[in-house]
């Protein structure tokens, strides 16, 4: 039961009310008041004060102080006016807890309003910063922009103006050419006026020439300067060839740098291939056509090791994997025999090289891999290595829990470990 | 006015024309050779079917007032040959580089002149697609270096066809291109070069500015060009631990890089009249004019 503090004093003027609540001996923090508009509580285990108000006041802009050993309440009321008492008269216990509730609810919807508004706060500022960042850099783009804009400008205007200037050149050019030509023309003339007077043959050809000159001018008022240019060319090389080899490129495609790795795979592949099919070719042109695939081979070495055969199926595994090296099972099989064979080396080697093959471990090859590696436990365990055999016994059981066999022989390992600390 | 021929034209050069005559020389899809004179172009002045497959690049010396000796034209072309022609000479080339017999062919996918800077001595350069580099001297009749680059070699440029040789651009697929100084050739390890990896794509043609031929071009295979500035090292030959005279490889910088189109810019070209001003041709089938600015502070 908390103990209630009745000494309280109060005083009031017309718009707000000063309360002050002697604490003794506690310490006062302001998560033990609660006030809301209507109702006021200070709770500070053991003791409680709770008072309903005469009248709402307005929570937000009323305040709290905590001094020592009392707190001191300043509220200020919503409607003026002079309150008769400090609390309601009449409160019975139903309207109280009623008051209670409708106080805590209204507090907390007070608080979700906080943060909301809190929150809208929050990325209007989020949004100010990133336009602020925006036109910042806007500003930025505009100013290189700009820049670029001048140059441009700058060098069309420039480029006009050297148009204009290449232009007049040409004219002049023109202009001065046609009369050097002219000078020419008429000097030719002048000379072979003198030759004919002087010789006094119609020399028909030249004065036909020099007239061509003139009439070709405009085209081709260079044709003078070329004709000395022709002959100061060297004449035409002598026709020779070279031969060239180059790089081999087994690819017609251009060479990458990029692809030159899946090239390499490719060509490694290709060599792979050629290779295991010129082995068929050397040593079995004396087996029949279906005695060369790898199946049929395997089959005749299960029967034969079923019938306890071991060598006569050594040798079909054997061949068969030179045929087709990627088969697991032929492996698989061949370690059994060896096993049987006490090869107990190469039963290890075999299981090592199926297990090797049947990565990933799907649950397809569960059952291959647990006998591969029972196979190679025993094996290890033939030659006393009862370490590594039990590490392969415990593999085959992390694959097939349930098998009772090789629970009992891992057990029997493990004993024979213990049994014998020093070896 | 447009003129239109029976076969598509791949390249074509005024390299080899008197700056009058600009007669513009063409090489075609079907491997032929023909010279124009654009004022008549109903008949060339001058054809040949110089090679059995499409001629993927020519390039043309002795023309245009640069340069002294006979003009000449050089064509390279998918069928693996290079042949330099002579426009006063018919129906065969004055130089063929071929495979030797049996050998299988590499398309030849640039050629470019060098080195003419007298009447006799002229080089040719030809880039396969297998990034094999040759050097072919025309003097000599001989092939006077040869290297291999790792990717396809999509252009080659000499920075002035009529001095000395200086300076080869040699661009690839990849991104990649290589600067090779040509002054100084090593006996087995040839000559000295810097590489960059400019983008991703191929780079498809580089072209020096005529005015300043430390400054280059290059357009590429996402629609970019890059303006690259080479610079020469402190010595540009040092001796090796035989005694050998080495070249020593510059450095090369980027100016500026823009991005015209989404689709390779194929060809440029700069004017040897006005300092900066460039044209490109793309194919998203826009030619642009370009304009570069502040050349004179590189």
């Amino acid at each position: 039961m908390p103990v209630w503090l009745r000494e309280y004093s109060w005083r009031q003027t017309p718009a707000a009310v000063y309360l002050s609540l002697p604490v003794r001996g506690v310490r006062v923090t302001p998560a033990s008041i609660f006030c809301t508009d209507q109702y006021l509580k200070v709770s500070i285990p053991p003791f409680l004060f709770e008072a309903v108000l005469y009248a709402p006041i307005d929570d937000t802009n009323s305040t709290a102080k905590i001094g020592n050993g009392i707190i001191f309440f300043t509220l200020y009321k919503k409607e003026v006016a002079m309150w008769d008492s400090l609390t309601l008269a009449n409160a019975n216990k139903e309207k109280l807890q009623c008051l209670r509730e409708n106080a805590i609810l209204k507090a907390q919807e007070k608080a979700k309003e906080e943060t909301e508004a809190k929150k809208v706060t929050k990325q209007e500022h989020k949004k100010y910063a990133l336009e602020a960042t925006m036109k910042l850099e806007e500003a930025e783009r505009k100013r290189i922009e700009d820049l670029k804009e001048k140059e441009r400008q700058k060098f069309t205007k420039e480029l006009e103006l050297w148009q204009k200037e290449q232009q007049d050149a040409e004219k002049q050019n023109r202009v001065r050419k046609e009369v050097e030509l002219h000078q020419k023309v008429e000097q030719l003339k002048e000379r072979k006026k003198e030759k004919m007077n002087k010789t006094r043959i119609p020399n028909e050809g030249t004065s036909k020439t020099g007239l061509k000159a003139v009439k070709g001018c405009h085209g081709s008022h260079s044709m003078f300067s070329e004709n000395l240019k022709e002959e100061q060319l060297p004449p035409p090389r002598s026709a020779a060839t070279i031969k060239t080899t180059f790089t081999s490129r087994v690819f017609p495609t251009a060479l990458r740098e990029s692809r030159v790795a899946e090239e390499e795979e490719w060509l490694r592949k290709q060599v792979e291939a050629q290779r295991t099919i010129s082995a068929d070719l050397s040593e079995l042109e004396d087996l029949k056509e279906e005695e060369k695939s790898p199946d049929w081979l395997k089959d005749k070495g299960n029967k034969m090791f079923a019938t306890g055969n071991y060598l006569a199926a050594l040798n079909a595994y054997t061949l068969a994997v030179r045929l087709n090296n990627k088969l697991p099972l032929l492996y698989l099989n061949r370690a059994a025999c060896h096993l049987k064979l006490r090869n107990l080396h190469k039963a290890i080697e075999d299981s090592s090289k199926a297990l090797e093959l049947l990565t990933p471990p799907v649950p397809d090859n569960e059952n291959a891999r647990v006998k591969a590696y029972v196979r190679r436990g025993t094996a290890f365990c033939q030659l006393e290595l009862y370490m590594e055999g039990l590490q392969d016994y415990e593999a085959a059981l992390k694959i097939d829990p349930k098998n009772k066999t090789i629970e009992e022989d891992a057990e029997k390992i493990r004993q024979l470990i213990q049994g014998t600390p020093d070896s | 006015s447009k003129i239109e021929k029976p076969k598509p034209l791949k390249c074509g050069t005024f390299g080899a024309t008197s700056l009058q005559q600009r007669y513009l020389a063409t090489g075609d899809f079907g491997g032929n050779l023909n010279i124009w004179n654009l004022e008549a172009p109903e008949i060339p002045v001058y054809s040949v079917k110089g090679h059995k497959e499409i001629i993927n690049s020519i390039d043309g010396v002795g023309g245009l007032g640069i340069g002294e000796g006979a003009p000449e034209i050089v064509t390279g072309s998918r069928d693996g040959t290079v042949k330099v022609w002579d426009p006063r000479q018919k129906d065969t080339p004055v130089a063929n580089m071929e495979p030797v017999q049996g050998e299988s062919k590499r398309d030849c996918w640039t050629v470019a002149f060098g080195n003419a800077y007298n009447q006799e001595e002229r080089v040719v350069c030809a880039g396969y697609d297998n990034g094999d580099i040759k050097l072919f001297d025309l003097k000599t009749m001989s092939l006077r270096w040869e290297t291999n680059i790792k990717n396809g070699v999509c252009s080659l440029e000499f920075d002035r066809k009529d001095v000395n040789m200086n300076k080869l651009v040699a661009t690839s697929l990849e991104g990649k291109f290589h600067v090779f100084d040509m002054r100084t050739q090593h006996p087995t390890k040839g000559f000295a070069s810097v590489s960059e990896k400019a983008q991703k794509s191929t780079i498809w043609q580089v072209r020096h500015l005529p005015q300043n031929r430390d400054v280059f071009m290059t357009s590429g295979g996402a629609g970019s060009v890059h303006l690259w500035k080479y610079e020469y090292p402190a010595q540009r030959s040092k001796k090796d631990s035989e005694g050998a005279e080495m070249g020593v490889a510059g450095s090369v910088s980027l100016l500026q890089n823009v991005t015209l189109s989404t689709q390779p810019i194929s060809s440029l070209d700069w004017s040897p009249d006005k300092k900066g001003l460039c044209v490109c041709g793309a194919f998203d089938q826009t030619v642009r004019v370009l304009i570069v600015t502040k050349l004179n502070k590189v």
